[in-house]
């Protein structure tokens, strides 16, 4: 099969494009067999997947919101990976920009909407690149393991968000009643972000859209771009060329967390339109600080290579409420299929480097 | 705090850190092969609920435990197969399985929670526990902590005494010149990912049949991540490792008891300590931090020190090795 694409690089281009997709459709299939192993209809199931992500105008907007937050997390991801640094501390740099930016709102609540809400953007933004900047300084010049300096960082990003909720920020109605629930006061409706009416669609998924090409942009045509990229591909090569390689691995850590600091304001301001913990980080972020990276992965590190891939991924949960509601709720599906997906796509790498072998051997 | 309170404690700290000991020890064998086995956290829910399943329908923990074994077995299997044979980034194939360990068994586990099933039986040694002090310590515990240390010390024979050994650590230190001494490196790096991944599905049915009784939806969550960790500071040695693990118990029996002590202090200081106190650990013996310390230190320390704190991952940890075809 490599000879006949080696001879038709066309068709081989095309293949190669088309197999994330082939990679998905075998992982639906594998679904189908575990689905039909777990004695629910496999059709039934599919059609409330795709009923439940596309099926109408609300399902659809849902779907786009549900997937802002993991592109964003999922751009931050693609620099720090292409940096050569693992970034597992999405969770947590989220939690942080979300925290600040509330806390930009609950402090101006008579400020106007269209100062105040880029201001606590800009504030999420920046916390979440300090929360990543601190693993990234620790990894450049201390050496420090960054898989494990990020996710420590997540642990007390909890411990930090659990205190103010449940104290300083916790909402004054709550702090009355007996029950105590540790979230915010609503944030002021001026401050919520553009809807597109009547759907729950608003201004955050425009937002994330723009910056993926940002992130292309950054990343692909510019010189400090090309020096991350550089730093991840080989530092010590990157090293000799001249480039400082710590300040470079700090920066794609801070850029990286960053957006996903940036993820955590948009939900607040766009989705919750306050701040609440149920103790642990999944209650707010709803993992997205985790499913960014296998977006990410799945994109194969590239922002337009995230928003396909999201969309297939971000569909599930829509579909996983559907099913649940149809008592067959097969949960572990959903990750299945992301790994399945993922597995099957990296084999485009194994792929390609099989086209340029048999390449090579008909040239020479 | 008198006497028997601080036996106790001292007891506890042992019996919370066991399984963190089983785990850290499997991990390092994979580890010092030259895979990296990220998955440790899903492996460990995963296993914890298997055994619990098992065991509560078997009832009988053996077969619990076997389940949970054949279960990290499997997981480990795929990393090792992901990156040898596919050539997948084991790093990649790892988080997904965390997160697929994660859901897989609140999905799996989902009607078996919070319910009563087997469990492991506390254990004297008879004559040894009437020792003073150490005895109610180390010898009236559960299992698990007595197969932790045991585990420990048999690594330690295994990876630094035995020729097995010495071909493990080759694999994952210099994996051409260890091809070229004839050893299949591929083989003996899936042998040892398989035999560190049944070790870590034991550390999780300890927790499932002993430390934390019973499943419940994330039952084990962070504590995979916590033993990645301590491989790292315990420098992929079981013994540092050991102690590592016995530290952060120490570290959070002693924020529980700073907390108690002093109550108008914040809980989120006491309970970020340990994450802190990693951090600075991980600091320590990962940068040139360790080395200044070291040169203050008197000269006769200097040698014994700098064993104890310099840390150096396998050469080779991460890499997957191709074999040179010769034709």
């Amino acid at each position: 099969m490599w000879v006949f694409f080696a001879k038709h690089p066309r068709l081989g281009i095309i293949f190669t494009a088309l197999l994330p997709f082939l990679a998905t459709l075998a992982a639906l299939a594998i679904g189908a067999v575990m689905l039909i192993l777990l004695g629910a209809d496999p059709v039934e199931a599919y059609s409330a997947l795709v009923e439940g992500a596309f099926g109408s105008q609300n399902a659809l907007a849902d779907t786009l919101v549900k997937a802002t937050p993991l592109l964003l997390v999922a751009l931050g991801i693609c620099i720090a990976f292409r940096g050569g640094v693992i970034n597992i501390g999405g969770e947590g740099q989220l939690v942080v920009g979300a925290v600040s930016a509330t806390l930009v709102g609950l402090s101006f609540p008579d400020a106007p909407g269209w100062l105040l809400i880029p201001l606590a953007l800009a504030s999420g933004f920046l916390a979440g690149a300090v929360w990543g900047g601190i693993p990234g300084a620790l990894k450049a010049y201390f050496n420090v393991n960054e898989i494990l300096s990020t996710i420590m960082m997540n642990q007390i990003a909890v411990q930090g968000m659990n205190f103010l909720l449940r104290g300083l920020m916790i909402d004054p109605v709550q702090l009355e009643a007996a029950s105590r629930i540790p979230q915010t006061a609503r944030l002021a409706e001026a401050f919520d972000l553009p809807r597109l009416v009547p759907t729950r669609l608003h201004l955050g998924t425009g937002l994330a859209i723009i910056a993926a090409v940002l992130v292309f942009i950054f990343l692909w045509r510019t010189t400090v771009g090309y020096r991350i990229r550089a730093v991840g591909l080989n530092p010590k090569a990157s090293r000799y060329a001249g480039i400082h390689v710590p300040r470079h691995i700090v920066l794609a850590l801070l850029l990286s967390g960053a957006f996903a600091g940036l993820a955590g304001a948009v939900q607040v301001y766009g989705v919750h339109h306050r701040m609440f913990t149920d103790g642990s980080a999944t209650g707010f972020t709803g993992s997205a600080g985790f499913n960014g990276i296998v977006v990410a992965l799945f994109g194969q590190l590239h922002p337009s290579g995230c928003n396909p891939s999201l969309f297939l991924i971000r569909s599930t949960p829509g579909w996983r409420e559907q099913i649940a509601a149809r008592d067959a709720s097969p949960i572990c599906l959903y990750h299945c299929a992301q790994w399945l997906s993922r597995g099957f796509c990296r084999c485009q790498r194994h792929l390609e480097t099989a086209l340029g072998t048999a390449a090579r051997e008909r040239n020479s | 705090m008198n006497n028997s309170e601080l036996v106790q404690t001292l007891a506890s700290i042992l019996l919370a850190s066991a399984p963190l000991m089983i785990a850290v020890c499997g991990e390092i064998i994979t580890e010092r092969s030259g895979i990296v086995n990220l998955s440790l956290d899903g492996t460990m829910l995963m296993a914890a609920m298997t055994a619990f399943v098992v065991g509560l329908k078997a009832d009988n923990i053996w077969v619990g435990l076997l389940a949970a074994m054949a279960v990290g077995a499997l997981f480990a299997f795929i990393v090792a197969f992901g990156s040898i044979r596919l050539r997948q980034s084991m790093f990649a194939i790892g988080f997904v399985l965390t997160l697929l360990g994660d859901d897989l068994s609140a999905f799996l586990g989902q009607n078996y929670t919070r319910i009563p099933g087997p469990v492991v039986k506390h254990f004297a040694i008879p004559v040894l526990k009437d020792i003073p002090i150490l005895g109610p310590i180390f010898f009236d515990q559960d299992a698990v902590v007595y197969f932790a240390f045991l585990l420990v010390g048999l690594t330690w024979l295994l990876l630094f005494r035995t020729q097995p050994g010495l071909r493990l650590r080759s694999a994952g230190e210099r994996p051409e010149a260890a091809f070229a001494r004839g050893v299949d490196v591929n083989r003996v790096r899936y042998l040892y990912a398989v035999l560190g991944g049944a070790l870590v599905g034991i550390a999780g049915a300890a927790y499932s049949l002993d430390i934390k009784i019973g499943w419940s939806d994330g039952h084990t969550r962070g504590l995979g991540w916590i033993a990645l960790a301590i491989v790292i500071f315990g420098g992929w040695s079981p013994v540092r490792g050991a102690v590592g693990a016995i530290l952060f118990g120490a570290t959070k029996a002693l924020a529980t008891f700073l907390q108690r002590t002093f109550p108008e202090v914040s809980v989120v200081a006491f309970n970020s300590l340990p994450w802190l106190l990693m951090i600075g650990v991980l600091l320590l013996v990962s940068s040139e931090v360790s080395e200044r310390l070291i040169a203050i230190a008197p000269r006769a320390a200097q040698r014994p020190l700098r064993r104890m704190l310099r840390v150096s991952p396998p050469r080779a940890l991460g890499a997957t090795f191709v074999e040179e075809r010769t034709s």
